[in-house]
């Protein structure tokens, strides 16, 4: 399943999530459209489908974008057609 | 040895091996550990722990200890603020303070042997000792359950009655000690597995673990009449504790205080809080500074191994190598509370390999134990032993060498992970590569030897990290972090600011600031430190660059885009800027008053684009058929790091991780009695390898660089722990065709599998 935000910004990326988190925030929804340029755009997309799903992503979970695996933060640029993954957020030892 | 890729420029100091700067302090026994600290009316306190696994607390009575002469203070769980039952923070490592206060001291029930029930704060060590003794505990004793196969039975007895396993939907209708299930699928398993030539599923076990670090958990805690208070802690992170103890206790961050004593080892178990906040309340309560002292035993009964595990693992591959599916369900040990590091698992467990069709679930799972902490790569070492093992018999079964069979399926960048995203860097297929062409791994074996190979994945860290920068008076400079230093990172911070700043080494001074004199750092774990607090390093020497630049351009009347920094020195940009002599950091520091007074910066960095290490081994072991002991004659272990910034401290971390693993794979074990008693709470009776266990260990340096850090680092502490468990037990397969499929491999589970086979 997919869905699209309707924002009028240009650039828009895909939004991934895990199995498990989709299955407690997303309805099930693994993959999203949005448009966006930055970390922050993307989280307010998702925030807008899903009221408080925001939240849980900054709390939750790190983000490979294209596979490059990054912390959550606002000003992280997300190139066009990239694609934005949320991952559980690991800790070491 | 060392084998390098896509090198970048080359470096002046970056590589290098220097004598680190905490080396002579260490060795002369003047560093400060945590029990090292005293103060002026110090109190000794004991804490009383639980002698039984389960057990509700009807009742405790102190007026026996407090009456005793010398007896200032008995607290117990009731005396610590109570906090809402709430996950909070990631998924993985989700902190629940409702548990957390809860481990620290008991309060409705001891749920392990070795929980804590009181604590007592005495004039002398001794008088504690004999105050704790008369604390009189009315116990319920309950049925208990330490393995992870029987908390998860039907008839099992319950740690938390009202606990509904999380991660399942619907919800379950009872409760269980099942905390939590996680999983992560792709691809369609079971076409992958009737595509296949072979498959082999086995089921194996694996022990708790404890991560046996040489230093007992130790602080001193001063609670100020004002509220602003001060504890000196040896651990892995003092922003860390300052967050849990102030927590914990009701307080505002800013009236804590906590001083990063030196560590005597971590590996992960000293990413947490056990004695802090009892020190820090008991000081409250009399109003003298309080020191408390794990003894060894302490810290086997009320500190976290690792989780034991026991796993089913199913893989089916082509006959020309292609690994097309792969199933595993993981059942992890959390200790007394959630949180074990099974989701790490699920995680890492196929992580090595491009499989088309994957399926990890992963059971976190509650046992009358300690609560698990965090060990070097969570989770991965205990999945790679059985995923490993695995992949050994199939290469075996299509006539594959086992190193080609990893070759063939190894991941690179741009191929699929099993929990989503792609990989972004290479490395894998160069650690197998080295090994491939290392002299030693087509070398003849002797009778009753064996070689055997593995491999491993680990995420590697970055996250949050703060660094300052000063030019001291004569021209010298202090950086200072907030990153405990465990392995070295003093050493490789002054290396990477040397380099940035094209100074010596020696000019150099790096140091470890407490929370009041720097911005927060994350713990130092997870492999994050050299990438992440090393990256704001190299942003903040960069910033103090562009200060210079502008106290020079002061000094010549030029604009500052005239100035460059080149090689130590501030020079013009061309000869249009003017005829002027270089300036040293000495020279500009001289006019540092003049110029605008000291020259400073810090910086701060949540550094993201860090990549994950790969490791991959090869042992040869004899065995001895008559008493089933395993000695380890070579062990090679080729891992990429990304760059080595201080090449002795990764060759260090490499070999590390290898004797760690090598314990983990033939002797540490926790054994229990049948009231749920640990038997073998020392180190004479739970065995961690000494020197004299130990071939030399030879640690092959892979640096692949990872192009989104300044020098290339990736991380080294963690990715070498995971293949020697799986690399013992195929070597000791290849030696005795027996398939050891429980940790540890100790004599005599060896023999038995010898006997058996030999019927």
């Amino acid at each position: 399943m997919q869905k699209m935000v309707d924002t009028t910004l240009p650039q828009t990326v895909r939004v991934m999530f895990t199995g498990g988190f989709s299955r407690r925030y997303t309805e099930g929804v693994r993959e999203f459209t949005v448009q966006a340029t930055t970390v922050r755009g993307v989280l307010s997309a998702m925030d807008a489908l899903y009221p408080g799903l925001g939240e849980h992503l900054e709390e939750e979970t790190s983000i490979a974008i294209d596979g490059v695996i990054h912390e959550v933060v606002y000003t992280q640029k997300v190139p066009a057609g990239c694609e934005v993954f949320f991952i559980p957020r690991i800790e070491g030892g | 040895m060392t084998t390098h890729q896509n090198s970048t420029k080359a470096m002046k100091v970056v590589g290098t091996s220097p004598v680190r700067p905490d080396g002579i302090q260490k060795v002369t026994g003047v560093a400060q550990y945590g029990a090292d600290y005293s103060l002026p009316g110090m109190l000794w306190s004991q804490i009383l722990r639980s002698p039984h696994a389960h057990a509700n607390i009807r009742s405790i009575n102190v007026e026996k200890a407090l009456a005793l002469p010398g007896v200032k203070a008995v607290i117990t769980g009731k005396d610590f603020p109570d906090h809402k039952f709430d996950y909070v923070g990631p998924e993985r490592v989700a902190v629940n303070y409702w548990h957390m206060t809860r481990n620290i001291m008991a309060r409705e029930k001891a749920l392990y042997e070795g929980h804590a029930v009181a604590a007592v704060a005495a004039s002398t060590r001794a008088i504690a000792e004999q105050a704790i003794k008369l604390i009189e505990v009315d116990y319920e004793i309950l049925p208990h359950v330490i393995d992870v196969d029987d908390a998860i039975a039907d008839d099992a007895p319950l740690l938390f009655p009202d606990m509904i396993t999380r991660g399942v939907e619907p919800a379950p209708s009872k409760p269980s000690n099942i905390a939590k299930r996680t999983e992560f699928k792709v691809g369609d398993l079971e076409a992958g597995f009737a595509s296949a030539d072979e498959v082999v599923e086995m089921s194996f076990k694996t022990a708790a673990v404890h991560q046996g670090y040489i230093e007992p958990h130790a602080c001193l805690a001063r609670y100020g009449a004002d509220g602003q208070s001060e504890l000196w802690s040896s651990s892995q992170g003092h922003f860390v504790v300052r967050g849990y103890t102030a927590k914990l206790l009701g307080m505002n961050l800013s009236d804590l205080l906590v001083h990063p004593a030196e560590i005597g080892g971590g590996f992960g178990g000293k990413t947490v809080v056990y004695v802090e906040p009892v020190a820090l309340l008991l000081s409250k309560h009399t109003g003298h500074p309080v020191k408390i002292m794990m003894s060894r035993e302490d810290v086997f009964k009320a500190t976290g191994p690792t989780s034991g595990s026991s796993m089913t693992v199913k893989i089916g591959v082509k006959k020309d190598g292609t690994i097309v599916a792969a199933d595993a369900l993981l059942k992890f040990q959390a200790g007394a509370f959630p949180g074990s590091p099974v989701m790490n698992a699920t995680m890492c467990s196929f992580a090595p390999y491009e499989i088309a069709n994957t399926r990890a679930i992963g059971l976190d799972v509650v046992s009358n134990r300690p609560k698990s902490a965090a060990y070097r790569a969570p989770g991965s070492p205990i999945s790679a032993f059985a995923v490993e093992s695995v992949l050994d018999i199939l290469a075996n079964k299509i006539g594959m060498d086992p190193l080609k069979l990893r070759l063939k399926n190894a991941v690179k960048a741009g191929s699929p992970t099993s929990w989503g995203p792609k990989h972004s860097h290479d490395g894998f297929a160069e650690t197998i590569q080295v090994l491939l062409d290392h002299p030693e791994y087509k070398k003849p074996l002797g009778k009753n030897q064996g070689r055997g190979v593995a491999s491993g994945f680990w995420f590697n860290g970055g996250g949050e990290s703060t660094a300052s920068v000063h030019i001291n008076e004569d021209g010298t400079v202090i950086i200072a972090t907030g990153s405990m230093d465990v392995g070295g990172s003093r050493a490789s911070m002054a290396l990477m600011a040397a380099e940035t700043l094209g100074v010596p080494y020696e000019m150099v001074r790096s140091t470890v600031a407490d929370t009041g004199s720097i911005g927060y750092n994350h713990v130092t774990g997870g492999s994050r430190v050299t990438f992440a607090t090393g990256m704001v390093v190299v942003d903040a020497c960069n910033k103090i660059i562009d200060e210079l630049r502008l106290r020079a351009a002061l000094m010549w009347d030029v604009d500052v885009t005239g100035v460059i920094w080149e090689d130590g020195f501030a020079k013009p940009a061309d000869k249009s800027v003017g005829d002027f002599e270089p300036l040293s950091l000495k020279a500009i520091a001289a006019k540092r008053a003049v110029t605008g007074g000291p020259i400073g910066v810090e910086a701060s960095i949540n550094a993201g684009g860090n990549a994950p290490g790969f490791s991959t081994q090869f042992c040869d072991i004899e065995v001895d058929p008559d008493t089933g002991k395993v000695t380890v004659l070579r062990f090679v272990a080729a891992q990429d790091v990304g760059r080595a910034i201080h090449r002795k401290y990764v060759e260090g971390q490499i070999q590390g991780g290898v004797v760690q693993g090598i314990g983990w794979a033939l002797n540490e074990e926790y054994i229990y009695d049948k009231n749920g008693r640990l038997s073998n709470a020392g180190f004479l009776d739970y065995r961690i390898p000494v020197a004299s266990d130990l071939p030399m260990i030879e640690a092959v340096i892979v640096e692949v660089p990872n192009p989104l850090h300044p020098f290339g680092v990736k991380g080294v502490g963690e990715a070498n722990i995971v293949p020697p468990m799986a690399a013992m037990a195929n070597a000791i397969y290849q030696a005795t065709g027996c398939r050891m499929t429980e940790l540890p491999m100790s004599p005599p589970k060896v023999l038995a599998a010898i006997d058996a086979k030999n019927g």
